[in-house]
């Protein structure tokens, strides 16, 4: 075969498979694009058809939605999503740890339990938690949130770190246990700082997934612990589906996670593959 | 290739090597052991907490005919078993079962097979496609109930783009999520919109670390594009496939936002999955014995399923305990 | 001062000045203020709550908007400060109906839904008023009670006369075209029967590209007056007979009806509409028929984004076979029973459904959906509802008498009324989207509401 040939062949398959990667972003990207347009359509041209289609751009949507109620939701979501991420690290990291090393039995039935702990479907969880909060006062604050999230954010830091634990030699822990280095030094001065690619990955899912719940906020709230998806939801109205506000809304909630996981693509991804393949 | 697999086998080699290095005494042996429990124990009394006592809970109820809205209800286990009799004659329920299964095979399916084919695409790793692979994030990090309003305005003819299209081009289409036939449809969509990147990043990053002796040796022998996917890339897939389409498929169980958007379960009961019809049951009519009882029954499928394929996953491989 | 002209708040403001052991309750005054107690005045200008927060919940409404104008007249005679937590229709409920369940104190008052009245009155949720209104120092002598339109409060007084809530807005069914003119142009006038209805539909539907009917996709709501009007029921005998008869011939005949409406006459998707979505294709002149509560109509001809003011006509529901039951229900604020400052709470619905109040939304605001008689009979009202030379507040005012006279919205009261209503929307849903034809549809509707009823604990 010869070189030009092949380079021809390789070059041309490349161009095509190119053109239908960006057909396929294209498509990918055009429900959210719309939305994100919709937000700075004045309302009329809204519902005005294919004459809409061409129209003057307007801030309206956000400034009137723009109130303290919503601003307040939005730093909700941000408290509760960072705090619950950061608690769920620093328990199940350690534990992770632990699976990891340790040799037990009933290894499995572990796994399977922690795993078994991200089945729990919010709709059936809501009833019992909202009944226990409402007896301890846990309703409507952020504890409460906190709390709730880990249900699934601890199963998850677990999950994730146990697998890159398990893809890491034991080689440095070792060397320092003969040292005489004592169990929590080593892991705190040398498997830590070794983890922190994986502890930002694990990190950003957790904060994506507290930030994105809805329907626990939606249960166990009421107006001073409310988080944005929830806010965006109350634009529902009797009166009427305000698309703009609606639409503006739903942008302001998903700015921060875009920005967010833009920012961390990188991890993003190599995290999402460590849940399931050595990486 | 399986990830229990290959960590399980990894675990051996190190372990027994490191054992042997550290040359460690029986008691920093037992020291070590309580130093992982240590470690362990603040995980699974949260865990045992926040997952195990509700469920619990669920499982006590599940025996009461508790109703919100009548006292008398709660704690009477007179009739224990009164809810699960209930649900064996409850053709809603069983139709919510075969809606759910019917949604989670097909978005399970279809979400692995976009993510499979756009993974296979981007795993040429052009310059273009690198910028690009980002914008494929985009649906999954958005918040659901986000994905799920977009989705309404996507399928309401008033305002979406489509219709403006169909009606150019001067088709009377209805639209999908009021029709019987296609609601169900309408919503497999925008769930697989949603969460094929999902699927498509972990086969994308297995793909990166295949190695290439293989595929180099089968091109050299004139294999094409097709067999050389065929015989060994998707083998070498096979576990990556199962434990991906096991944690979609986890999580399809929950799917709400989308049915509660975009059809409230409807129309008649097409869409009602077995998740939306607990909630109905609780959340409308505070059946909460009634709905308690059907989780229960549902998370018994779920566990069941997951261990058959966590079992298929790290088949044949011997874990060492 | 003469009884008769104290406002509410003036009556409970000075209620103090006439009791025995004033200087002993002074000194107690502010720490009874801060528990709910009504503190009383010992000057005549005292704030009687100051220094209390109320609470309510009710579901975003421009009721309530109008309400919080007005609410620093209140909140300086009164001291209290009064908060409202308003949320999304559908989120509201299921909230507020987790919240009384549990009987929470989070809110002092909040919004009575009407659908739900029966279930939250009779689990015992809400508070009942007769106490306060029996009190002439917690009620001035000018509230009137019997103000309201009977068809207004039927639904919170409960079996043994124990009222609930006062109503704050109204809704009493009755038709409106959008546009008349497309009728008048073949010489049609608007239909007077169900039978008459159908055939106005079939003989205009899409021509000039507009839908003869559009309804929303509470069809628990919508359905039942034509349900009623073919001569079926929704239970045999409410309250206290509660077995549905939803499989009844004349039910059948009903719901093919119905359905057959919605899947023949009205735009496509619209059985998703809500009832914003089912307005805004009467405001854009894309439907033209459509029978709902007055609030929902009002905007085609009052309203900036109509374009079909000059085109709107009113009229009242058309009569089925056996009758005529135009749908008429009310919202009202009510006490929650886990209430813990339920004289401020009273207070704030004394004011807020008050004469005076209701005067300034009705007449000068524009909430017209008004529940109090002496506001509908004010010429003013009168006036703002003369639309096209058509008078409208004579039809509300009708719907409301006759639905409370007749009591042929019982339905809707009973406390497992929601379980049978979410039957009833599934089965419309199922014949106007083809899934099964009227009598498969309420045989099965009828059999899961059997059960439902029987969940709830009711001995059918």
């Amino acid at each position: 075969m010869s070189n030009n040939r092949l380079d021809a062949k390789t070059r041309r398959s490349r161009l095509l498979a190119n053109a239908i990667v960006i057909v396929l972003a294209v498509i990918t990207l055009l429900p959210f694009l719309w939305f994100v347009v919709m937000s700075f359509k004045p309302a009329d041209d809204i519902f005005a058809g294919v004459d809409g289609f061409f129209f003057t751009p307007t801030l309206e949507n956000y400034t009137s939605l723009w109130s303290d109620r919503f601003a307040a939701s939005m730093m909700n979501s941000f408290i509760t999503s960072s705090v619950s991420t950061a608690l769920a690290l620093v328990i199940g990291t350690p534990g992770a740890y632990a699976l990891s090393r340790a040799t037990m039995k009933r290894e499995r039935t572990f796994s399977l339990l922690i795993l078994a702990s991200r089945m729990a479907p919010p709709v059936a969880f809501a009833i019992p938690y909202f009944l226990v909060y409402r007896y301890m006062g846990l309703l409507d604050t952020r504890l409460g949130l906190i709390t709730v999230y880990l249900t699934f954010n601890l199963a998850l830091v677990v999950w994730l770190m146990r697998n890159f634990f398990d893809a890491t030699p034991r080689a440095l822990e070792e060397a320092a246990w003969i040292d005489g280095a004592s169990l929590w030094k080593t892991f705190m001065v040398i498997v830590l700082p070794m983890s922190g690619p994986a502890l930002v990955t694990t990190a950003i899912l957790c904060f994506l997934y507290s930030w994105n719940d809805f329907f626990f906020a939606l249960t166990l709230t009421r107006n001073n612990a409310m988080t944005a998806p929830v806010e965006v939801v109350n634009f529902m109205n009797y009166e009427g589906w305000e698309w703009g506000k609606i639409a503006a809304g739903g942008t302001l909630i998903m700015v921060p996670v875009l920005a967010f996981s833009l920012l961390m693509r990188k991890y993003l991804v190599a995290g999402m593959t460590a849940g399931a393949v050595k990486g | 290739m399986s990830t229990l697999d290959v960590e399980s086998r990894h675990r051996k080699d190190v372990g027994l090597a490191g054992r042997a290095k550290a040359g460690t005494s029986p008691a920093f042996e037992r020291q070590r052991q309580r130093f992982f429990w240590l470690l362990l124990a603040p995980v699974l009394a949260i865990l045992a907490v926040v997952t195990l006592l509700p469920t619990l809970y669920l499982l006590v109820t599940s025996f009461t005919p508790l109703n919100l809205a009548n006292p008398a209800t709660a704690w009477d286990f007179s009739d224990p078993l009164v809810n699960y009799r209930t649900l064996l004659t409850d053709d809603r329920l069983h139709n919510s079962l075969w809606v759910q299964a019917k949604l989670s095979v097909v978005t399970v399916v279809l979400q692995l097979l976009f993510g499979l084919l756009v993974a296979l695409l981007l795993n040429m790793r052009t310059p273009l496609m690198n910028a690009l692979r980002t914008s494929f994030l985009v649906p999954m990090v958005l918040p659901p109930i986000v994905v799920a309003i977009i989705w309404k305005v996507l399928y309401s003819p008033d305002i979406s783009p489509a219709w403006w299209l169909f009606q150019v081009l001067g088709w009377n289409v209805q639209t999908p999520i009021t029709d019987a036939g296609w609601a169900l449809t309408a919503i497999i969509v925008a769930d697989t919109w949603e969460w094929f990147p999902f699927t498509m990043i972990i086969i994308l990053a297995a793909l990166a670390m295949m190695p290439e002796e293989q595929r180099e040796a089968a091109e050299v022998d004139g294999a094409s594009i097709w067999q050389l996917t065929w015989y060994i890339t998707l083998p070498y897939l096979k576990g990556t496939l199962l434990v991906a389409g096991l944690f979609r498929l986890i999580d399809s169980i929950k799917t709400f936002p989308l049915i509660y958007i975009l059809t409230d379960g409807g129309p008649g009961s097409v869409t009602e999955v077995s998740n939306y019809y607990i909630f109905v049951q609780s959340f409308s009519f505070s059946y909460i014995g009634y709905s308690a009882a059907v989780t229960m029954v549902l998370l018994a499928m779920i566990v069941v399923l997951s261990w058959i394929i966590i079992r298929a996953v790290s088949g044949g491989s011997n874990v060492e305990q | 001062m003469k009884r008769g002209d104290r406002t509410a708040v003036e009556t409970v403001a000075s209620a103090g000045l006439f009791r025995r052991d004033v200087l002993k309750f002074a000194l107690a005054g502010s720490a009874m203020a801060a528990i709910g107690l009504r503190a009383p005045a010992v000057l005549a200008n005292a704030k009687p709550f100051e220094g209390i927060t109320l609470r309510g919940a009710c579901f975003q409404h421009i009721f309530h908007t109008y309400i919080q104008k007005l609410l620093p007249e209140f909140e300086e005679q009164t001291g209290m400060k009064v908060e409202f937590d308003l949320q999304a229709f559908p989120v509201y409920n299921q909230r507020m109906d987790l919240e009384l369940s549990t009987q929470g104190s989070s809110y002092d008052f909040c919004n009575i839904t009407h659908s739900f009245s029966g279930r939250w009155i009779s689990a015992g949720w809400l508070t009942p008023l007769n106490g306060f209104l029996d009190d002439p120092n917690k009620t001035a002598a000018d509230f009137d009670p019997d103000d309201f339109v009977s068809g207004t409060q039927i639904a919170y007084i409960d079996a043994k006369k124990q009222v609930h809530g006062f109503a704050w807005e109204a809704g009493a069914m009755m038709m409106a075209a959008s546009r008349f003119d497309l009728l008048d142009k073949e010489g049609i006038a608007m239909p007077t029967t169900l039978a008459e209805l159908a055939d106005v539909c079939k003989a205009t539907h899409n021509k000039s590209g507009v839908a003869a009917f559009v309804a929303d996709r509470l069809h628990h709501w919508n359905f039942p007056p034509y349900l009623m009007g073919f001569g079926g029921k929704v239970f045999r005998d409410p309250p206290g007979d509660l077995m549905p008869v939803l499989d009844s011939a004349e039910s059948i005949e009903a719901a093919a009806y119905y359905a057959g409406l919605l899947s023949n006459y009205c735009p496509a998707g619209v059985l998703s509409y809500t009832d914003d979505q089912a307005m805004r294709n009467q405001l854009a002149g894309r439907a033209n028929l459509r029978i709902n509560a007055m609030s929902w109509l009002l905007p085609l001809a009052k309203s900036d984004d109509s374009r079909v003011k000059d085109t709107v006509r009113f009229a009242l529901m058309p009569e089925g076979p056996k009758g005529s039951f135009p749908a008429c229900n009310a919202n009202a604020y009510g006490i929650p029973a886990g209430s813990r400052q339920k004289d401020a709470a009273w207070a704030f619905i004394q004011w807020a459904t008050s004469k005076k109040t209701f005067e300034r939304t009705a007449l000068e605001m524009g909430g017209l959906a008004t529940p109090r008689r002496s506001i509908i009979e004010d010429p003013r009202y009168k006036q703002a509802l003369t639309i096209n030379g058509q008078d409208i507040a004579s039809m509300y005012l009708d719907v409301l008498e006759r639905s409370g006279r007749d009591g042929y919205m019982a339905y809707r009261t009973v406390p497992v009324w929601p379980q049978a209503g979410e039957k009833i929307n599934k089965a419309i849903e199922r014949v106007a989207s083809g899934q099964a034809d009227a009598e498969t549809s309420m045989k099965e509707a009828q059999a899961a509401a059997v059960e439902d009823i029987k969940k709830a604990g009711v001995k059918l």
